[in-house]
């Protein structure tokens, strides 16, 4: 389906704009309502499509949501993919940055060490219990669980590594266990 | 230059043109999602650019409110360095590289798309970013929180979250007043 160059711009924003301000816990919580709009309202892609360009940036480095520029790549070119990204980070992005400055206003007082000090352990926990909720739906399910954990250790004892040798490695295990039929 | 309402917590000077780079390189770098776990460990352990307990509080609030949790860490660690112009030039530069690399892989994608190697690695490198996001918890337990009633709010979040699977917002809501009673009832830095 084609309309006008404008009018698809807008159809981005509109679907995408509203999309980042519903998106608690991390754009992974608003993946099936990009689907659904795009596969199912705004016919941009067919679900064999979806399936693809979502791999796709799972695959490619930065956040899982550049599947937006994917999208509005294929609905308006490069325009498109640029409109569908701001769209999609800049009205979160703004809250979170006013949001932020109104809370360093209170800087010192003891209710606000209080909060940080109260807050700091659910964020932990909250790393924490991202890493625990993909694990659990991992395809490759025991041989994940033991290399989240090698890494993560490697990753402790050594503070300065960079990760990318480590994932790499990582990729060249499972790919080896995969040939050697260990795999699950 | 630090940020504008004054702020005395330690925060690294740190050039513009150098926050470019040091976000437009962990844009590029960071595979697999889990960008949040990338940027705090380059900018907290790696770089030593901001205090790590007062860039965990800030994290928390952030993870209440909408948005991706990359660019939602990017904006906090841009304005803690450089105000208004860090808090956008941060998430600009972290996008620019993924921006461009996502639309080159998206052109070629459909020929590698049939290998079963692609997969299997890209699930290898799926587990190791895991275990950032468990080295990155692990570490803010111990430098950003380590007394028991922290560990158990910290080991109630994953439990509540992690295991059972519910929804992260009312369980925030539901342990961050105890979380911050505790820490108030203690009153001390």
């Amino acid at each position: 389906m084609r309309g006008s160059f404008a009018g698809n711009l807008l159809a981005l924003i509109a679907v995408f704009a509203p999309l980042s301000l519903l998106s608690f816990g991390g754009s992974n919580s608003v993946i099936a309502d990009i689907a659904h709009q795009s596969v199912e309202v705004q016919r941009w892609t067919s679900q064999r499509e979806f399936a693809d360009l979502f791999a796709l940036s799972r695959a490619a480095p930065g956040p899982g949501s550049m599947l937006c520029a994917l999208i509005g790549w294929k609905v308006a070119g490069l325009t498109g993919a640029v409109v569908a990204t701001v769209a999609f980070y800049m009205p979160a992005s703004l809250l979170l940055f006013v949001v932020a400055k109104i809370w360093s206003r209170w800087q010192g007082a003891r209710w606000h060490q209080a909060v940080e000090r109260g807050m700091a352990p659910i964020a932990a926990g909250l790393f924490l219990s991202g890493g625990v909720a993909v694990l659990r739906v991992a395809p490759a399910g025991l041989v994940a669980w033991i290399a989240a954990i090698v890494a993560a250790g490697l990753l402790l004892y050594w503070p300065k590594l960079h990760p990318v040798p480590l994932l790499v490695a990582s990729g060249a295990i499972f790919e080896l266990v995969d040939i050697l039929g260990g795999a699950p | 230059m630090q940020v504008d309402d004054g702020e005395k917590r330690a925060v690294a000077e740190v050039t513009l043109p150098a926050l470019f780079l040091a976000f437009f390189w962990l844009g590029c770098t960071s595979f697999g999602g889990g960008t949040g776990g990338w940027v705090y460990r380059e900018m907290v352990q790696r770089r030593g650019w901001i205090d790590e307990r007062a860039f965990l509080a800030e994290m928390a609030l952030g993870q209440s409110l909408p948005g991706a949790n990359g660019i939602k860490m990017s904006v906090l660690a841009g304005r803690r360095l450089k105000g208004g112009i860090g808090a956008f030039t941060a998430p600009f530069a972290l996008l620019l590289g993924p921006f461009v690399i996502i639309l080159l892989v998206g052109a070629a994608y459909s020929r590698i798309a049939g290998y079963r190697a692609v997969h299997v690695v890209l699930d290898g490198v799926a587990a190791a970013v895991v275990g950032l996001s468990f080295a990155t918890g692990i570490s803010a337990i111990a430098k950003g929180a380590a007394d028991p009633s922290a560990i158990a709010i910290a080991a109630a979040t994953v439990f509540c979250v992690g295991v059972l699977g519910w929804p992260m917002l009312p369980v925030m809501l539901g342990l961050a007043p105890i979380s911050i009673g505790i820490a108030w009832a203690r009153g001390r830095r």
